[in-house]
């Protein structure tokens, strides 16, 4: 029978707390910044010129079809070669940020796409310029349809962002990892540090939940 | 006689008295050139020193040494796996004959058992870029120094380390090799053979500030067997004075024999 054995643990928790707070800031920040980017990428991803149109996919390809370590090594090991040398941090949030986007993007796209002709028609027929027909017409519906594949892929990037610790980024599982080489402790910090991942995954769903009501609480003619 | 349990216990416990007394007598070379072999322990998971190879036979550094050992006497190296715990338990009980396993020469096992001249050798240090002065753990302050999470090197550059010194921990060494070398650390700590991997890599571009900490390990022998001793020290002087141990080094350790454990007598 393993003995549980939480006091070491519970005497880093300032430790642990510190890289809590780096795993939210960092998972915010990409989530805010993700999304801002892939409302572009998937705006040209649906445009009508086509160079664009390939650009934006070859990303999506290159991201999609390779693992999130690799990018991130690239990202921290690999850019210095070309003179872009980032503190393990910031390389973590580019990193979450590229690859939270090819997947965001796609997203975003097959909400654009489900929106009826007819519909940004209307829009036109209505005098709209042609950036509030994106904006009104065609994103928010858009978005409110793929919300709920959207705030999956914002947990799954938080989840994600465990693996930053290899370029010795200092977030809640470098936290644990830490902790554990020094007290041997580890199934207790994995506990706990799971525990930790799970009570925010559970308040970002609720904030997510808030977000819906406040902002597509509407009702739709269909 | 009909063999009841009870005899066959006492036959038994006769037969271990009998070999328990009869082989902690003095161990002498000629005694292990009259049975034509030599009873070596090793370590069998402590790569590249002891490992077992694709033949599933045991196979390292220790191993090529150990094999080298039972060529200088005449006779057939038997190689026994032992463990980290068990192997001086398996020493001091006339189980092996010697140790080739990757035993660290400590003042606490010196109680224990005499070791040789030292055959092979560990060192950690501070490497860094050679353009910066970082000759002194004062120096790091302000520095980005990398480490492999919960390494010997970890603790040592933990311990050493100034208040405002920014420790880097990686994954593995080659992490925190990588960020060196791309320059994502001003500096790492690591062992002599990463050492001599990074300057192979990249000649000229870092030289080693200081050291950590180093260990030699010794091949060892029940205590107080003077003339057995003696040969084996005989035999690692040799095998350093013919080049076959830098031969195994280079094999294993792809890294010259560190000129710590080359000179040590």
């Amino acid at each position: 029978m393993y003995d549980f054995n939480f006091a070491p643990v519970i005497a880093s928790s300032d430790q642990l707390l510190r890289g809590a707070a780096v795993t939210l800031e960092l998972s915010v920040e990409a989530m805010a910044i993700g999304l801002v980017i892939s409302i572009g990428l998937a705006g040209a991803k649906t445009s009508k010129i086509a160079p664009l149109r390939w650009a934006v996919q070859a990303y999506i390809e290159l991201i999609r079809n390779t693992p999130f370590l690799v990018q991130i090594f690239f990202i921290f090991f690999g850019l210095p070669s070309i003179g872009l040398r980032l503190t393990p941090n910031s390389a973590a949030l580019l990193a979450l940020v590229v690859n939270f986007c090819a997947y965001a993007t796609e997203i975003i796209r097959a909400g654009i796409e489900s929106i009826a002709v007819g519909q940004i028609e209307a829009g036109r027929a209505l005098g709209l310029k042609p950036l509030q027909v994106f904006r009104y017409i065609i994103l928010k519906p858009a978005l409110r349809t793929v919300y709920p594949a959207l705030t999956s892929q914002f947990i799954y990037l938080m989840l994600t962002s465990s693996v930053v610790s290899v370029i010795s980024a200092g977030d809640l599982a470098a936290a644990g990892n830490d902790i554990q080489s020094k007290t041997f402790a580890s199934m207790e910090v994995y506990l706990i540090i799971t525990a930790v991942y799970f009570l925010m995954s559970i308040v970002f769903s609720a904030i997510f939940s808030a977000i819906e009501k406040a902002a597509f609480d509407y009702p739709l003619s269909r | 006689m009909s063999l009841t349990r009870r005899n066959a216990t006492f036959l038994l416990g006769a037969g271990l008295l009998g070999l328990a007394t009869g082989t902690a007598a003095a161990q002498t070379v000629a005694e292990i050139k009259g049975r034509k072999v030599i009873n070596v322990g090793m370590l069998v998971d402590f790569p590249p020193f002891g490992i077992m190879n694709t033949e599933n036979q045991p196979d390292g550094y220790d191993a090529d040494v150990a094999k080298l050992l039972g060529e200088y006497f005449g006779v057939k190296t038997n190689i026994v796996p032992v463990t980290g715990p068990n192997r001086i338990p398996y020493l001091l009980s006339s189980q092996v004959d010697v140790l080739v396993a990757s035993l660290g020469i400590t003042p606490e096992r010196a109680e224990k058992v005499d070791f040789s001249a030292p055959y092979a050798g560990i060192r950690i240090a501070v490497i860094g870029d050679k353009n910066q002065d970082l000759s002194s753990p004062e120096k790091l302050v302000g520095k980005r120094v990398g480490v492999a999470r919960a390494s010997t090197q970890d603790t040592a550059v933990t311990k050493v380390a100034v208040a405002g010194t920014n420790i880097q921990r990686f994954d593995d060494d080659a992490s925190a090799t990588q960020a060196l070398l791309s320059g994502q650390v001003d500096a790492i700590g690591c062992s002599n053979t990463v050492i001599a991997q990074i300057t192979r890599v990249a000649p000229g571009r870092f030289k080693e500030m200081f050291p950590l900490s180093q260990q030699v390990q010794g091949i060892a022998v029940r205590p107080k067997q003077t003339e057995f001793l003696a040969a084996i020290n005989d035999f690692v002087a040799k095998i350093k004075a013919d080049g076959r141990l830098e031969a195994i080094s280079q094999k294993w350790l792809k890294a010259p024999l560190a000129d710590f454990v080359a000179a040590a007598k």
